[in-house]
């Protein structure tokens, strides 16, 4: 016989129904809308005017786009996104790109090829929203925004003249639901491995630190109360003046400008071992910085190997942090940094331009001979800060670059953490004391759902550390000296009435006593927490950990074997409620209970034959083993009553009653016919 | 195409119709389970396993957990729908209930009743012949659906349209779950006729014409003994005073006598002849006009009708073919 002909060969309908149509227009509104928060509004305005057109094409009233119009609008798209500032090889321009090759390919689809097409750059979108944002909210819009896109490519196989749409979407949510469960396995299992190449970044730094600080140039330090980083400790929270969250390390400064001086080889684990007591230990979960500065308090070690330890004490990742990044570490406060410090580093501590700001190194120079030493000259230092009118504010005039820590000292006297730090990190240069400025979080709430802390984008802080020998590097915030309350209790119990009001309403909310506001919003943020530890912090070395304790030693057979079962109990749960057939109808429960009966007189030998009745059969044995008219025949009425009654419930009074006379009626007859 | 390819393939098609025949034999009416259903991804499907690679690894790159995540999902997805796929075939009941004849060249016409078990609706079930068109039976809302499928004659004799296609895509279109069943469909194609100038003068021998309204005719004939029931005004009275005896005489005229088809009553080659006569045959009955039927050794005889006109042509079709 000849084989039958490839089935390319028959006529397949290429045509979109309508009912599909509808959907993948929906689909490309729910799937563009995220991206309002991360790209151009144009690029949205495209996307939705695409949108409207292929609608208007659909309802019969415009045309397909012709084809210069087609080339043009991918022209301007493409010299729109160059255009537009973004990078050219950053993580936006590359999504403006998918944006508008999805919105585009809408309005000139005809065939159901086009159709697959325009789905399949659907879920690609939905899944590039996630490089920009994974919250709870996100994660939820989008998980709807996949039911949309796979609706309509069931609509794509469904009868188009009897389909709409509603039918569509609930079979593909139907779909995804029963998804759910393998996805959770091969979320857990599936190895994760470390980044393989250097991926285009977000563009947008989304911290509120910056590896160059200007001090005179902020007019205003913006205040977000903006997530930087949560902190689960292992034991007790120690106290806000403790909490240091060292960062950066500022030690260039030219032209009244703080800059992070040129990168040293990292720190060898071998030659700075871990000290093996006194440790503070607790686990950091970063928000995305699209950098690899880490967050810890002094002196930090952490035995991850995507988390290595600088010359300056730094915890540093090995990639960028482009989505929550937890790292477990231990914090020693009594452990020196730099005994000894290295020649070149001394150097680098200590090299400022004194002909910049002269009124300052007379200053200090002055004072420093007073002092005799430089622990006793920074004291002597914060002591002028603490007596002299110096003033925090977080709206401090604006300085030259020139001069500009002559201006802050003598001239304006007010500032923020920046200009305290940088005007003593200057005062200690000049007379050759070591001394650099640190960048990082000062503080944090905590979180009394979850018990762990939370720190803000307003946590930002800047202290100084100076260099003694022996005693390594001190760290020295002269913030404190002006506003304590700062260090003591927070950012709001250290500002003024003024710079409370240049805080938004949002976060004078957060900030303020309306309990029930803060209840949620701390219930918001645990439960974000837990999303964090859970899902979206769960990574190549928390996978490993997660692992192990699972499954023992962690081999490819094991990880394998894992797989497979959790596919096959899931594909087997679906398969239930696919191929699952009502079984037929349950037995009368009298007849239930009159079979139990016959089978164990059966036992007794006592038969029943099978064409008699249950009340025929009663009589019968009743009456050869005895048992009077009257004795059987309300057990009779009894069965015959409820057995032809087709309403009786597996559970009621009369047939536990029934129950207890057939039992007797079973006992009567074993013992007459033992007897 | 080179030789070897070309022969390589056909070995295999031929492999595979093997298999097919072994695994799917043919029979009248089928019920699709597990052993006689294929399942495989299709184009679209492969391109969808490229998309999840792809999301692997910016989710491996960008360390994004929940683009991980979209991949698992969309990839459970894909494996969950090898059920949906499956089950929208199994339990299929597949039967010819009807086959229409006609001529070379026309659609012939199959008429397939699919159900399907009770319980949940099937979806974009199609059907098709590997020669002809596919066909959508609407099995969500009805157990049961009559679906008219038409292949093409080809040549005269029976038409085999070979092992039906069952496939389907749904629900996403990423699988194509089919099957090729073979319902031992036969049926009848005529040759395809050529019309001619239908003959008014035929040539059939005259004795065998039906003597037609002896009443109303004027052609003498000739003289017989009377008979019961002649007209009287046939009576030749005066042959009766010479003889006594009573003798009529005859009028009639022969109505075109019957027509006989015969092989070597037309010209050409035998299938221009079988053409013809297909022809020939379609006019007389369009005429009503009696004929019969003569190939080789066989012979129709002459009649009218629908029934007889069906039975001529069968004989049309089969001529010089061995039936099974």
């Amino acid at each position: 016989m000849e084989s039958p002909p490839d089935s390319k060969a028959l006529g397949v309908a290429y045509q979109i129904p309508r009912n599909s149509l509808a959907l993948l227009m929906i689909a490309q509104v729910v799937v563009v809308v995220p991206y309002a928060l991360q790209l151009s509004p144009w690029i949205i305005g495209v996307g939705l005017f695409c949108g409207y057109w292929r609608t208007a094409v659909f309802q019969g009233r415009w045309d397909y786009p012709h084809r210069w119009v087609k080339a043009m609008l991918v022209g301007a798209s493409v010299v729109g996104v160059a255009v537009s500032g973004v990078g050219a090889f950053s993580l936006e321009s590359a999504a403006s790109l998918l944006i508008l090759a999805f919105a585009l390919k809408l309005i000139e689809m005809k065939s159901r090829r086009d159709a697959y097409l325009v789905i399949f750059l659907g879920y690609f979108a939905i899944a590039t929203q996630f490089l920009f944002d994974q919250s709870i909210a996100i994660a939820a819009y989008e998980l709807l925004a996949i039911c949309v896109v796979t609706s309509a490519m069931v609509g794509l196989n469904q009868l188009h003249t009897r389909v709409r749409p509603g039918v569509s979407f609930r079979l593909a949510s139907t779909l995804v639901l029963q998804a759910l469960p393998f996805t959770i396995v091969l979320f857990l299992f599936f190895p994760r491995i470390a980044p393989l190449w250097t991926v285009p970044l977000p563009s947008v730094a989304k911290t509120g630190i910056s590896d160059v600080v200007k001090p005179g140039a902020i007019a205003a330090l913006t205040q977000s109360d903006e997530l930087a980083f949560r902190v689960v400790f292992n034991g007790r929270i120690p106290v806000p003046r403790d909490l240091y969250w060292r960062g950066l390390v500022y030690s260039d400064f030219d032209a009244g400008t703080w800059s992070v001086a040129a990168e040293l080889p990292p720190m060898s684990k071998e030659r700075m071992p871990e000290p093996t007591s006194g440790g503070i230990s607790y686990e950091v979960l970063l928000e995305p910085t699209m950098s690899d500065w880490l967050f810890a308090m002094d002196t930090a070690f952490a035995q991850s190997p995507q988390v290595s330890l600088s010359q300056d004490y730094r915890l540093r990742s090995t990639d960028p942090v482009l989505s929550v990044f937890r790292y477990p570490v231990n914090s020693y406060p009594g452990f020196v940094m730099d005994p000894v410090l290295s020649r070149r580093l001394l150097t680098r501590e200590t090299r400022i331009d004194r002909s910049d700001n002269p009124r300052i190194v007379a200053f200090a120079r002055d004072l420093y001979a007073r002092s005799g030493n430089a622990e006793e000259f920074a004291v002597g230092v914060l002591k002028h800060i603490r007596e002299q009118p110096f003033g925090y504010t977080l709206n401090p005039p604006q300085l030259q670059d020139e001069g500009s820590v002559d201006q802050f000292w003598f001239d304006t006297r007010a500032g923020f953490c920046t200009h305290y730090a940088s005007a003593f990190v200057y005062m200690m240069r000049a007379v050759d004391v070591p001394a650099r400025m640190v960048g990082g979080y000062q503080g944090g709430e905590i979180n009394p759902i979850t018990n762990h802390l939370m720190v803000r984008q307003y946590d930002a802080h800047a202290w100084a550390e100076i260099w003694v020998p022996e005693k390594g590097w001190l760290r020295v915030d002269p913030t404190a000296a002006v506003a304590p309350e700062r260090i003591e209790s927070g950012l709001t119990a250290a500002l003024s009435v003024a710079d409370l009001a240049t805080l938004s309403a949002f976060t004078n909310a957060r900030l303020g006593d309306w309990s029930v506001f803060n209840d949620m919003l701390y219930w918001v943020d645990s439960m974000e927490h837990r999303w964090n530890l859970w899902v979206i912090g769960y990574d190549t070395h928390f996978q490993s950990g997660f692992l192990k304790r699972m499954l023992g030693e962690l081999t490819p057979v094991r990880m394998g074997l894992v797989i497979l079962i959790g596919g096959g109990l899931s594909v087997g749960l679906v398969s239930l409620t696919l191929f699952w057939r009502r079984r037929p109808q349950k037995r009368h429960p009298v007849e239930r209970l009159f079979g139990k009966f016959a089978a164990k007189l059966a036992g007794y030998g006592i038969r029943r034959e099978p064409q008699e009745s249950p009340g025929v059969f009663i009589r019968r044995v009743a009456a050869e083993a005895g048992l009077k008219e009257d004795q059987v025949g309300r057990i009779v009425a009894e069965i015959d009553g409820l057995l032809y009654n087709p309403t009786v419930p597996s559970e009621s009074v009369e047939l536990s009653q029934l129950r207890r006379r057939l039992r007797w009626l079973q006992f009567r007859l074993a013992f007459g016919s033992a007897r | 195409m080179t030789t070897a390819q070309s022969t390589a393939q056909s070995f295999f098609s031929r492999r595979f119709g093997r298999f097919l025949d072994r695994r799917i034999p043919p029979s009248a009416q089928i019920t699709l389970s597990q052993r006689n259903v294929f399942i495989f991804p299709t184009q679209t499907g492969f391109v969808f396993g490229g998309l999840l690679v792809l999301l692997i690894l910016g989710a491996i790159n960008y360390q994004a957990s929940l683009v991980y995540g979209v991949a698992f999902l969309l990839g459970s997805m894909f494996l969950m729908t090898i059920l949906y796929t499956f089950r929208n075939l199994s339990g299929l009941k597949l039967e010819l209930i009807n086959t229409r004849p006609g001529f070379v060249g026309e659609d012939i016409e199959f008429t397939l009743r699919v159900v399907r078990p009770t319980g949940r609706g099937r979806e974009g079930v199609q059907l098709g012949w590997p020669d002809g068109i596919k066909q959508w039976a609407e099995l969500y809302e009805q157990e049961a659906d009559s679906v008219r499928l038409y292949v093409v004659g080809a040549e005269r004799g029976f038409l085999n349209p070979g092992r039906l296609l069952i496939e389907t895509y749904f629900p996403l279109g990423l699988l194509r779950a089919w099957t090729w069943v073979d319902l031992d469909a036969r049926a009848l194609v005529y040759p395809k006729p050529i019309f001619q100038d239908f003959p008014l003068m035929e040539q059939g021998r005259r004795d065998e014409g039906e003597l037609m309204d002896p009443q109303g005719s004027d052609d003498f004939t000739d003289i017989r003994d009377y008979q019961p029931g002649d007209p009287i005004k046939h009576i030749i009275w005066r042959s009766y005073a010479r003889t006594d005896e009573l003798m009529v005489k005859r009028y009639a005229s022969f109505v075109e006598p019957r027509l006989w088809l015969d092989m070597d009553s037309v010209q050409g080659a035998l299938e221009e002849r079988l053409s013809r006569l297909t022809g020939l045959a379609l006019q007389a009955t369009r005429r009503e006009r009696e004929f019969g039927l003569r190939l080789g050794e066989l012979e129709l005889k002459p009649a009218v009708g629908e029934a007889h006109l069906e039975n001529v042509l069968r004989q049309l079709a089969l001529y010089g073919i061995t039936t099974r």
